[in-house]
């Protein structure tokens, strides 16, 4: 295609590709500083295409494709085309990544352990993970966990974080200017930012840790605290899956494991400041 | 600190003392639970959709009411939407009956059930599988 | 008309975990998980030990364990139709 760029995010490698080049552009920006893929081989390809003809040069509009696509997928706004890039990755992941299970959740990382965080979209495990990544936390993902099957370790993903709507402002009032995307309104899920991971987390890219602690928090709800029994965080976990049918019997016993000897608490929270503090408490208590 | 008893093949790790008491529990009830394939809590990462109403498919037939495909003109049926529904538009009109711009709601209701009826493998099912909307 | 016998898997085709109460099985020759309570797996169990009619199946359960009401064969049913729906027991 036209232009092009290859990415290398811990052990998974992309090959993007783009009608137009403004959304190249815009990720290379983003990632800056990210390693090439060893031997220029890619796992995966997306491509961002017109959605048809005209749609090249006229309301752009870009379709997301690549090795795997989606029915139904809408096109998006050459406006919004980092956007489409990164959705375009994410899917990549979810349809095709078979040496690891995949959690949707986001993982942070000290002295070697990890916090794996997990629940449904807004719920808030993103911004979680990328405040502990700015303090004293190395993070790992904020939207995929990848468990290795055989050895039961957590692997790297340490995409540009995608922050929405208000956790935008709380970001930028953390972290320094040139680690951000462009400000995209609009989009289908309101306003997005993306955010480059620190220098800690991308230096780290290849480096595993052992689960320690899982936690479903919830943001919005009065403060509450409730261990999860293991056969409902199995079922949770399975839910947050993409791929744990297609894998089999090796998933089957990873992530029984995973279950089985970590610790699982639902955290309701009404403020993000309370719910990092517990967060810590609950690490010194149950992981540490 | 392990919660695990495994046994490979087998059903209970351990034979239960002698006269543990069983229920067999009530006629309606579910005691097996399927694991089912699920995209639908990353499909906010992945999935920008849309459901067309009705599908490419209808060849310019209209809705009923309950959200079968008729003839043009059926009394009572509503027309194809010009664009797709939202994600988002279709979620609104699920959950709380929200119409959208210019659709009356007899029509909104004929478009709500038939987006309850796709079944695999027909336009927008995809999209709406991952709305997690309980049918 | 005879009633149905119903078979389990065999011992090796299933791969149980016990957490927290209940069971979690792997089905390998559907690559199916199942996560089943009480009575499931005993039922399963029952099985293993060859073909059986629900009649035949509750006599075995009897054998093992005590019932808190006089059970009918209705919920045996019940439970044994969730298991077949599943794939993990089949009709003769």
């Amino acid at each position: 295609m036209k232009h092009q760029l290859s990415l290398r995010i811990g052990t998974v490698a992309f090959r993007i590709g783009s009608a137009w080049s403004a959304p190249i552009e815009a990720l290379r920006q983003l990632y800056r500083d990210y390693p090439e893929p060893e031997d220029g081989l890619c796992d995966f390809t997306v491509r961002l295409e017109p959605e048809n003809f005209l749609r090249r040069w006229i309301r752009p509009s870009v379709a997301i494709q690549g090795d795997y696509i989606l029915p139904d997928a809408a096109p998006l706004s050459l406006a919004h085309g980092l956007l489409a890039a990164e959705m375009g990755m994410n899917l990549q992941m979810a349809l095709g990544q078979k040496r690891f299970l995949l959690l949707h959740a986001s993982t942070v990382e000290k002295d070697g352990r990890a916090l794996i965080m997990t629940g449904e979209s807004g719920a808030g495990k993103s911004t979680l993970a990328a405040l502990l990544g700015e303090r004293g936390w190395r993070l790992m993902g904020d939207e995929f966990a990848l468990l290795d099957l055989d050895s039961g370790r957590l692997w790297p993903f340490p995409r540009a974080i995608s922050l929405k709507n208000g956790a935008i402002r709380v970001m930028e009032e953390e972290v320094e200017r040139d680690r951000f995307g462009p400000r995209l309104t609009g989009t289908p899920k309101g306003e997005i930012r993306h955010m480059r991971p620190n220098r800690r987390a991308v230096e780290a890219m290849d480096k595993s840790a052992v689960p320690a602690l899982i936690l479903f928090p919830r943001f919005g709800e009065a403060q509450g605290l409730r261990a999860v029994g293991q056969a409902e965080v199995f079922m949770r976990l399975t839910q947050a899956s993409t791929n744990y049918v297609s894998l089999g019997r090796p998933a089957f016993d990873a992530l029984t494991k995973l279950v089985g000897d970590h610790p699982a608490i639902a955290v309701d929270y009404p403020d993000t400041e309370g719910a990092l503090a517990q967060v810590e408490t609950l690490w010194g208590e149950l992981a540490a | 600190m392990s919660g695990i008893e495994e046994k490979d093949g087998g059903g209970i790790s351990a034979m239960p003392s002698r006269r543990t008491v069983l229920a067999l529990g009530a006629a309606a009830a579910s005691t097996v639970v399927t694991i089912r394939p699920a995209l639908a809590q990353t499909a906010g990462s992945v999935l920008n959709c849309e459901i067309p109403v009705p599908g490419p498919h209808a060849g310019g037939q209209y809705i009923s009411a309950e959200g079968s495909l008729v003839s043009p003109g059926t009394p009572g049926a509503a027309p194809p939407l010009s664009r797709p529904l939202t994600g988002e538009e279709v979620k609104a009109l699920l959950n709380s009956g929200a119409t959208p711009p210019g659709v009356s709601p007899q029509s909104a209701q004929a478009y709500a059930n038939y987006i309850r009826r796709l079944q695999a493998g027909m336009s927008g099912f995809t999209c709406y599988a991952s709305l997690q909307m309980p049918r | 008309m005879s009633q149905p016998r119903y078979v389990a898997d065999p011992d090796g085709e299933v791969r149980t975990v016990q957490l927290d109460g209940l069971a979690l099985l792997f089905h390998r020759p559907s690559g199916m998980t199942h996560i089943v309570a009480p009575p499931a797996p005993q039922i399963l169990e029952a099985l293993r030990l060859g073909p059986a009619d629900i009649g035949e199946l509750l006599g075995r359960l009897r054998a093992w364990y005590d019932f808190e009401v006089d059970e009918d064969m209705e919920a045996l049913e019940a439970r044994v139709a969730e298991l077949e729906a599943a794939g993990l027991v089949a009709r003769l």
